[in-house]
């Protein structure tokens, strides 16, 4: 507990150093630019070498037609040659049908040249710009998503001021804006919440404080009266008697509630120093002999000689160890026993204030250290405690860096056990509680 | 008996001090706030063997007083009456020669040993 401060805010496991590499990285909107550049110099690309390729096909389809006409034509001279009609004219247009073709040849296979070249260099090209534009579609998309895995692992981590940059693709630029209205979402809310409980504590605290000065009056007027008791009659000094304790009984849930908003607030602050667990006990016990003797129940001590001296503020584990003995005395029959025992336990000190009362039954023993838990309502009436008394008692001897155990079974008595540690030496130095400062 | 002068806002808290305080025997002077302090250590013939101030009081708070006091040569001994539980922010107001905290409800009992001891019996 005493060591919480101290510790780290939890980081999550995605924090923002496995993502921050030092390597060059485009901007989300250059690769924006970029990539439609690189879109466009596609589809221009690509429809010239459609266009090539679909005059390529139109032109071989006019040299096929042209070869067969050629070839049609030689035929019909060879026809003419054989039947002997004008030999010289038809072996003529036989030879210049052989030329025309050889030129017919020389130009296709030309145009197959220049096309293939075409059709390479735009495919060469195509798959350039493809590969480009995807590359630009791949930083343009995974920067904003890095720095939303980064920033969603500072939110995860307690971070709520992280945002990210909205840019790159219109996808990525939509999720990065819906992640930072879901931080600040985060953020409000969290703030109210904050406000509202500093609320709650300045209330307590103001109240608490408020409510002193009335109740101030009233016990010192109630005081006043019973001075002069021999002058009121047996009536008027009982309902005195009765404001009297009911004055003192309001007292005591006003500090209660004031050390619980105290310690909710972090500012339940401590001043341990060494002390003898002998002595302390010795004081709790004083304070409370008088209750005990009147209910006739016998007190017994066993602490063990040579005790280590604990690390505490001995105003507060005074209370705890006065609260524990308190419980024992009001939830005890007339003539219980009570034990208080102090045992060394390794780097311990062991503190058991046990009775052979009625015990607390399985189901309240859960709820012991809750505020507001008490014995049964039967006993309520009797009992003069506020509810809040385990519960600080807890908080203050957690503070100590100590635990608290209760052990019963009901027609077992009771026992409660306080573990605080071992003063190492006396140049320890003093624990505050969960601030630094403590503001009353 | 000791002569104290005693200052705090309220009517009823003066009235049950200065009625406790008299019935103990000492002699009561009383102010409203720590203006009245000052004016009345001021005005007094002989000094005061203690003051009994509020720590809160409007217009002039009794540390703002003894401040005020202590700035100008008085070494009268001082209780401060506050309704903070937390011993009275002693470190706060170091140097000021503040001899004690009382804390409401006030325990009449330690609040008379007090006096005793600061006045020698």
């Amino acid at each position: 507990m005493r060591n919480a401060a101290t510790l780290p805010v939890a980081s999550s496991p995605i924090g923002s150093q496995a993502y921050s590499r030092g390597r060059f990285r485009l901007s989300p909107s250059l690769a924006n630019r970029l990539t439609i550049g690189f879109a466009i110099a596609f589809a221009v690309l690509t429809g010239l070498a459609v266009i090539g390729v679909a005059r390529f096909l139109q032109q071989r389809q006019d040299f096929e037609d042209a070869t067969a006409r050629s070839y049609q034509r030689e035929i019909d001279a060879r026809n003419r040659l054989a039947q002997g009609r004008n030999p010289a004219a038809a072996r003529a247009a036989v030879i210049s049908q052989q030329r025309r073709r050889q030129v017919l040849r020389d130009e296709i296979s030309s145009e197959t040249r220049d096309t293939a070249l075409l059709v390479g260099a735009g495919l060469i090209a195509g798959l350039t710009g493809a590969a480009l534009l995807f590359t630009g579609l791949i930083a343009s998309m995974r920067r904003p998503l890095e720095d939303l895995v980064d920033a969603s692992g500072r939110l995860a981590g307690g971070d709520l001021e992280a945002r990210v940059a909205v840019g790159g693709l219109a996808e990525t630029a939509t999720l990065g804006s819906a992640f930072n209205e879901m931080a600040e979402e985060l953020q409000r809310r969290a703030g109210e919440r904050d406000q509202l409980e500093r609320m709650k504590d300045e209330f307590v605290l103001t109240a608490s404080h408020e409510l002193r000065s009335p109740l101030t009056s009233v016990q010192g007027f109630a005081e006043l009266l019973l001075l002069e008791r021999d002058r009121l009659s047996p009536k008027q000094a009982e309902t005195a008697e009765v404001i009297l304790d009911n004055t003192r009984h309001l007292v005591r849930l006003l500090n209660d509630l004031l050390d619980l908003a105290r310690s909710d607030a972090g500012r339940l602050a401590i001043r341990p120093e060494p002390a003898a667990p002998g002595e302390l006990i010795e004081e709790a016990v004083r304070t409370m002999r008088a209750q005990i003797d009147a209910r006739g129940q016998r007190l017994e001590l066993e602490i063990e000689p040579d005790l280590p001296e604990i690390e505490a503020d001995r105003d507060r584990i005074r209370q705890v160890l006065v609260n524990l003995l308190t419980n024992a005395n009001e939830y005890c029959p007339q003539g219980a026993k009570i034990g208080v025992q102090a045992r060394r336990l390794a780097a311990e000190v062991e503190i058991d204030v046990s009775d052979d009362g009625p015990g607390i039954p399985a189901q309240q023993l859960e709820h012991i250290f809750e505020r507001f838990t008490r014995g049964d309502a039967g006993e309520t009436q009797r009992v003069g405690g506020t509810g809040l008394g385990l519960a600080i008692s807890k908080s203050l001897v957690e503070l100590h860096g100590g635990r608290i155990e209760a052990e019963s079974s009901p027609g077992g008595g009771s026992t409660f056990r306080v573990r605080l540690p071992a003063a190492i030496d006396s140049t320890h130095p003093a624990v505050d509680g969960h601030s630094p400062a403590e503001a009353s | 008996m000791a002569r104290i002068l005693l200052a705090d806002d309220s009517e009823t808290i003066l009235l049950l001090l200065r009625t406790r305080l008299e019935m103990e025997g000492h002699e009561v002077d009383a102010a409203i706030d720590g203006q009245e302090v000052v004016e009345k250590v001021a005005a007094a013939p002989d000094p005061h063997d203690i003051l009994l101030l509020d720590a809160m009081m409007p217009r002039k708070s009794g540390i703002d007083a003894l401040r005020e006091l202590r700035a100008g040569g008085v070494d009268t001994p001082a209780l401060i009456v506050s309704a903070h539980t937390e011993g009275g922010n002693g470190d706060d107001h170091a140097g000021l020669g503040i001899d004690g905290y009382i804390t409401k409800p006030i325990d009449f009992d330690a609040l008379f040993a007090r006096i005793a001891e600061l006045t020698g019996g």
